[in-house]
């Protein structure tokens, strides 16, 4: 129903109402009409009915006639002798006299009476009768010699009787009159009545036609609106069944029909679960019907589309799209249920999940190809280098040196690139997690610039770091990754910068959506032209410049800082000015985190870790010459299995401190001889396992952990992975029972000319700084020098201080002499220069 | 109207033990107060019956309480039943032409003459009515027991001073 439809028949009932009310009114107006009516007419009746009136002109000149007879039988006797005429007089005296009494008393001429003219004539007529009487009664010769005085009588009575006729006459002519017009008046008032009656009539003629129409209307509306409904139920494309709450079948449209394949008139009158319910669902269904019924509890019922299965006259049994509302239908409810054959759309669906299934697996497959074949890669190429690193530790002429260190410097870079190669595909594939942890922020940024300074200076670059505004210490980010990003900028920035500055600055901003990192990385070299700065981030894209060419890359470092810097919520981004230099920039969401009482000194505990006696599995000879030398220059012992085999056994005999093992290996591979030494009774059946893998990823790392390995180390070996591994899982551990020769004391005096040569650098500077110079770049040259030193000497307060130092002298800031008390500050305090 | 006449006449036979067909009636001893003529077939004159009140007395007496509207108040008449005498006279006709001493004249159909019609009174409160009184014969119908009686046509043939009846086909 439309909302106009709906208010028509709102104001289609009030008229309704108020044609109630006239009829009624006027029903009620007929009521009292006809009600006084009747009265009247039955007043007029009643008087009709009953005639008060003898036909008094007939009666009052029958007085006179009979009076006259009376007069005309004495004169009659006065002139005859017959005895018969006096016989006559009595007659009509006794008529004559009856004729009077009448008058006189009949209930009749009472209203006569009272009117003098009448009353008083009458009785004095009968007065005078009653004289008569002695005289008409007596003796008949007395009566004929009183005829005389008879006539006389009659003579004196006839005037007065005249009067009494005349007044009467005159007396009923009024009263017809009267009569007459009260007649007159009662026929007015039919006849008005009669015109209301016929107004009445026509008014409510007009009414019940008005009525009729509407209902007519409204019929043809009706008609309308269900052949509109009815269309529209037939020419739905969705299947539509109505249903009571029983389930009985009410109604079953043309698509319905085409999807069941039943004919309306088949299933008209039977239940839904017995004909369009697959078996298996009818219990539920007459679970949830009874529940409907009972509780009013809807659970399919007004929850919009839904899917379900539904059956066809054959049995197949097919997806369906359901919606079912509850509607009133006059008295009773109905469902409305409209349905969808969907088993189309559900099989492309199926083919299109399948197809993206497929896509999917070709790409991840395709990523793990690549990631494999790169460690691949890796393997040898590290023997290669281990090998040329070995190489060069012997006596080589110095053509052969040049050419070695040629062939490290290629080395270095393919590995580059292949790590690179490597970043990409294990992000694509999926294996590359975020791994947050807590670190000091700004120590993070210090070891880069260590590490990196060197390269810079190699291109005539200066290189600092520092905060702008509020620094921050302990983080929690995701280091590894922005470490690799933070190096990847750095590098590109001493790459394409000659003789200039490299400036990472980091600064902390609040956001709405929390507090934000900033990090820079500014430099002043060739800079960015704009239509380049948009496709940087992109991969396998160089930025072509002849005189950089030797420095081209693959092309995929920026575009795995993006990927890095956006999965850890963060942005990236450049701004550049070609010939001035380039301001790449991240931004990081900052998490303060709690530090440890002090920082750890990874590497700090390896040289005094004693010998160990450490079992080495690898079946690569290369590997195995490399890792061996690696941890017998270390001082440990070494003794070697080259397959699974061989290491259980070794294993079984021999308690070590630490197995080293190779996973891919003939015969038995690592896991197996794990798993062996682990459930046997070997001496070493609980002593740690490190596998050595090139398989980075991380499900390689959880077989490893299942087959009970302790740890894991990455390959290519490195002796920083070696000292790490083994001050992590032999400190507590007994010192081997034969140790092996300590490795060579590094010189002391070098350490302490360093030391004493640093102090007197340090006191220099703050003695040169209390003299206050003016040459703000020779301050911040200084102390920049300086305070690459403090850090190496164990003094980070200091170090930092410095850095302030350099940082504000650098934008000529107002606050250089406080940073630089800060300085002194921080000098005074330092622990002693210890280098470790 | 055939069936109740006779069955009336078969009644009246009945009551009165009369005997079938045509019948000599007593011959009056006092006055003659009503003489009827015409078609009727019990006589005691020449085709005329002949009565004196004695004789009108014999034929049963019927009361009618009943105002008039020549009257004052009610009254009490006791006649002969107008009906009875019909019966008596053998009457076979349709109307009754009634005449007064004065020569009125009205007449009276005989679908008025019911068992409980009017009746020929001559007593009015238990006294004989004179001639000054509308006597001696007064056909008196029962106006008061109802609106039906109390019409002009009625009360036309309500004729007093009675003395003549002539029964007409």
């Amino acid at each position: 129903m439309t909302e106009a439809f709906s208010n028509r028949r709102k104001g289609d009932a009030s008229l309704w109402r108020r044609g109630r009310l006239l009829l009624a009114a006027v029903g009620l107006l007929c009521v009292i009409a006809i009600t006084f009516l009747v009265s009247e007419i039955v007043q007029e009746m009643r008087f009709l009915n009953s005639a008060s009136s003898d036909n008094v002109h007939w009666v009052l000149s029958q007085a006179e006639v009979e009076f006259l007879e009376f007069h005309n039988a004495i004169d009659l006797a006065r002139q005859s002798d017959d005895p018969e005429t006096l016989n006559a007089v009595i007659v009509e005296f006794d008529v004559f006299y009856s004729r009077m009494m009448t008058l006189g008393t009949g209930s009749l001429y009472a209203d006569l009476r009272a009117i003098g003219n009448f009353g008083y004539p009458v009785s004095v007529i009968r007065e005078k009768l009653d004289a008569m009487i002695p005289l008409i009664d007596g003796s008949r010769p007395e009566l004929r010699a009183g005829l005389g005085t008879l006539a006389a009588e009659a003579d004196e009575i006839r005037p007065l009787l005249r009067r009494v006729a005349t007044t009467g006459l005159q007396f009923f002519a009024e009263r017809s009159d009267e009569s007459r017009s009260s007649v007159a008046v009662t026929m007015l008032r039919l006849a008005l009545i009669t015109v209301a009656l016929v107004l009445a009539l026509v008014v409510l003629l007009s009414h019940t036609r008005r009525v009729s129409n509407q209902t007519e209307r409204r019929g043809q509306e009706l008609a309308d609106a269900y052949a509109r409904l009815n269309t529209i139920l037939q020419t739905s494309l969705d299947a539509v069944v109505v249903s009571d709450l029983q389930g009985k079948i009410l109604n079953f449209n043309a698509a319905a029909e085409r999807i069941f394949q039943y004919s309306r008139d088949e299933v008209i009158g039977r239940n839904i679960a017995e004909v369009l319910i697959p078996d298996d669902y009818r219990a539920a269904h007459a679970a949830g019907m009874a529940r409907m019924r009972e509780t009013g509890e809807h659970r399919v019922v007004g929850h919009g589309r839904i899917r379900l299965e539904s059956k066809r006259r054959n049995g197949q049994i097919f997806p369906v799209e359901l919606a079912i509302e509850k509607a009133q239908a006059g008295e009773e409810e109905v469902m409305v249920a409209f349905l969808r054959d969907i088993s189309h759309r559900v099989a492309s669906e199926k083919e299109l999940v399948e197809a993206r299934d497929k896509a999917l697996a070709g790409e991840k497959a395709k990523a793990e190809f690549l990631a494999m074949m790169t460690h691949e890669i890796r393997t040898p190429l590290n023997g290669l280098l281990g090998n040329l690193a070995l190489l060069d530790k012997t006596p080589l002429s110095s053509a052969q040196g040049r050419y070695v260190r040629n062939m490290q410097i290629s080395g270095g870079v393919l590995m580059h690139h292949v790590d690179t190669v490597l970043d990409v595909a294990r992000f694509e594939s999926g294996v590359s997690v975020a791994r947050e942890e807590v670190v000091h922020i700004g120590e993070l940024f210090q070891n880069i610039v260590d590490s990196q300074a060197s390269a810079a200076e190699a291109n005539g670059n200066q290189m600092l770091w520092g905060w702008v505004g509020e620094p921050a210490d302990w983080v929690r980010i995701d280091a590894s990754r922005l470490r690799q990003v933070l190096l990847n900028l750095v590098g590109n920035a001493t790459k394409f910068t000659r003789d200039g500055r490299i400036l990472i600055e980091a600064e902390r901003s609040a956001e709405t959506t929390g507090e934000m990192l900033e990090i820079r990385v500014i430099d002043s070299g060739i800079g960015i032209s704009e239509e380049d700065q948009e496709r940087v981030f992109n991969d396998f894209q160089t930025v072509g410049d002849a005189n950089f060419a030797g420095q081209a890359g693959t092309g995929l470092g920026l575009g795995i800082a993006r990927r890095f810097v956006e999965a850890m919520g963060g942005e990236i981004g450049v701004e550049s000015t070609p010939g001035e230099g380039s301001v790449f920039w991240l931004r990081l969401p900052l998490v303060l985190a709690d530090g440890p009482g002090k920082p750890e000194e990874h590497s700090a505990a390896a040289p005094e870790a004693p010998g160990r006696d450490i079992l080495l599995v690898e079946d690569n000879e290369i590997n195995l010459e490399l890792a061996r030398e690696m941890l017998t220059g270390l001082g440990h012992r070494v003794t070697e299995a080259r397959d699974g085999e061989q290491a259980v056994a070794a294993a079984s005999g021999h308690r070590f401190d630490l197995i080293l093992m190779d996973i891919r290996m003939p015969r038995l591979d690592g896991l197996g001889a794990t798993r062996a030494i682990r459930s046997g009774a070997g001496a070493s059946r609980d002593v740690p396992i490190v596998a050595l893998s090139a398989n980075v990823l991380p499900e390689a790392r959880d077989s490893f952990t299942e087959a009970g390995m302790t740890g894991f180390l990455p390959k290519p070996l490195t002796e920083d992975g070696l000292l790490q591994v083994i001050a992590r899982f032999c400190s507590g551990a007994k010192p081997a029972p034969d140790p092996a020769p300590q490795p060579p004391e590094p010189a002391i005096s070098p350490m302490d000319r360093l030391r004493r040569r640093y102090e007197d650098e340090t006191r220099t500077l703050f003695d040169w700084l209390a003299t206050g110079p003016a040459d703000r770049a020779e301050i911040a040259h200084r102390a920049h020098q300086v305070a690459g030193s403090a850090a190496a000497f164990g003094q980070s307060e200091l170090r930092e201080a410095l850095v302030a130092v350099e940082m504000a002298a650098d934008r000529n800031a107002p606050e250089l002499g406080a940073t630089i008390a800060a300085a002194r500050t921080a000098w005074e305090n330092a622990p002693a220069p210890t280098l470790s | 109207m055939l069936f109740p006449r006779l069955a009336t006449a078969a009644l009246a036979t009945a009551l009165f033990a009369l005997p079938a067909g045509a019948e000599t009636l007593p011959m009056p001893t006092g006055p003659v107060i009503l003489t009827i003529s015409g078609e009727i077939e019990n006589t005691n004159g020449d085709g005329t019956a002949a009565f004196d009140l004695d004789m009108l007395r014999a034929l049963g007496e019927s009361e009618i309480v009943t105002e008039t509207i020549w009257t004052p108040d009610t009254h009490t008449f006791t006649g002969v039943r107008l009906k009875t005498l019909l019966d008596h006279v053998g009457a076979e006709g349709d109307e009754i032409t009634a005449m007064a001493i004065n020569d009125y004249g009205v007449t009276i159909p005989f679908e008025d003459a019911t068992e409980t019609g009017p009746i020929v009174a001559y007593e009015m409160d238990g006294a004989q009515m004179s001639r000054r009184d509308k006597g001696p014969l007064w056909v008196i119908y029962p106006f008061s027991s109802s609106s039906d009686y109390r019409t002009e046509v009625i009360y036309s043939r309500s004729i007093w001073q009675l003395d003549r009846m002539t029964i007409e086909e």
